[in-house]
């Protein structure tokens, strides 16, 4: 079994270090900004001057899902993320086609997706296995998978998350590109410290994690997650669901509620996160969060179908269920 | 106060985001590199290397020039002013 033991975010919301946030939750308007924390109060002044806002986002996160743990030294740090470090990119390239010559190389070192778990792994002088996940809308699931891996190998904890930042550009590519959103894209970052042992400290479990990507055998697939983990889908208490009610996305809601699963008991999460990548980490923090506050809450099931071709489940159980 | 100085100091403001740094809080003689100076690191050695190319056209080709020339505000200006007029002759 493996154990949340922590779990922190640093979103549109007011999730960082504000347990309950679930219950004072406003929809995502164009206007909503990033709720920040007073980044140098985790980080060191030297390092946050070369610091891009998810990178900030990150590492504050982190080292604050650590401090809840208990300061734990995790064995793994294991970061997903969809689109990576798009201000560092966006920057790199704009030098590159304006400055002839020698390139600045900050923006560069740190445009690629791997820096958020390096620059974690720094902050905390960790050396252990440091992974990133980057597989579009399901990252933060594939990171979970690792995880859940690693844990099954020895592990004693795990810090997890996923982090992606919006900038002004994917507005103009959404814009030439004739895509209208139902919600407007957003920043944001989760992270939990995934443990191998209950403890006092436990804050829910989770229980399962599977992604299908270019769903083929929609009703087979979900008839074997709910098999194999031993639940009738009317037992879920809440579904978080991204996605619309067409295609794939269509047809998982139809599955659900043809099974026992009423309609007020599916949250859309996407008007409370906004869009972005890995926003199912968001989710997850939000159920862990809903556990924590109401007790008749045994079993959560995070959907993401943000990308209809791609279906992202993952169980989060209570400690009693 | 020099104005060669003076534009150094602005310029590795900028280029090294130095957020809490003002001009007047840079000493001619401080040791760039050192926890008591300005404690810069590796990676803004590169930046201080594009930025010599970038204001001043000026390549810094031989690693241990550059060691010295970085070494405070004062050496950086000298450095300028010496490959400056070299390049004139």
């Amino acid at each position: 079994m493996v154990y949340i033991s922590a779990a922190s975010g640093i979103t549109h919301q007011p999730t960082f270090k504000n347990a309950g946030f679930s219950a004072s939750l406003d929809t995502i308007s164009s206007d909503t900004e990033l709720v920040s924390p007073n980044y140098k109060d985790y980080i060191d002044a030297g390092l946050l001057r070369r610091m891009s806002k998810i990178l900030r986002m990150s590492v504050a996160c982190a080292k604050e899902c650590i401090q809840q743990a208990g300061e734990i030294h995790p064995d793994a740090i294991v970061v997903g993320t969809g689109l990576g470090c798009l201000q560092d990119t966006e920057k790199f390239l704009n030098t590159f086609l304006s400055v002839e010559g020698l390139l600045p190389p900050t923006s560069f070192i740190q445009s690629t997706h791997n820096t958020i778990a390096g620059q974690i792994s720094l902050s905390i002088g960790n050396h252990g296995y440091n992974m990133t996940h980057t597989q579009n809308t399901l990252s933060f699931e594939h990171a979970l998978i690792d995880s859940i891996m690693m844990l099954a190998e020895g592990d004693a904890h795990i810090l997890v998350g996923a982090a992606d930042e919006h900038i002004s550009f994917l507005d103009s590519v959404a814009e030439q590109l004739d895509v209208t959103l139902p919600v407007a894209m957003t920043s944001g970052c989760s992270f939990f410290v995934l443990s191998k042992e209950k403890t006092d400290q436990t804050l829910a479990k989770l229980t399962a994690v599977e992604t299908y990507g270019e769903i083929q055998k929609l009703e087979e697939h979900l008839n074997n997650f709910f098999e194999s983990n031993s639940i009738d889908p009317a037992r879920l208490d809440l579904v978080l669901f991204s996605g619309l009610d067409i295609d794939a996305c269509g047809q998982v809601l139809h599955y659900l509620t043809s099974r026992g699963v009423k309609e007020d008991q599916i949250q859309d999460y996407l008007i409370y996160s906004g869009i972005y990548p890995t926003a199912s980490a968001f989710a997850v923090h939000y159920a862990v969060d809903k556990i924590g506050q109401d007790p008749s809450l045994k079993n959560v099931l995070v959907c993401n179908c943000m990308n209809r071709r791609n279906l992202g489940l993952t169980l989060i159980q209570s400690v009693e269920a | 106060m020099d104005s060669l100085k003076e534009d150094l100091k602005k310029q590795i403001i900028a280029q090294l985001n130095l957020e809490d740094v003002q001009v007047e809080d840079i000493d001619d003689e401080a040791l760039l590199f050192d926890a008591d100076g300005l404690g810069l690191d590796s990676i803004d050695a590169l930046e201080l290397i594009v930025l010599l190319e970038k204001y001043y056209s000026i390549q810094v080709t031989k690693p241990e020039e550059g060691k010295e020339a970085f070494r405070s505000i004062n050496s950086m200006a000298e450095y300028i002013r010496k490959r400056k007029a070299e390049s004139v002759l």
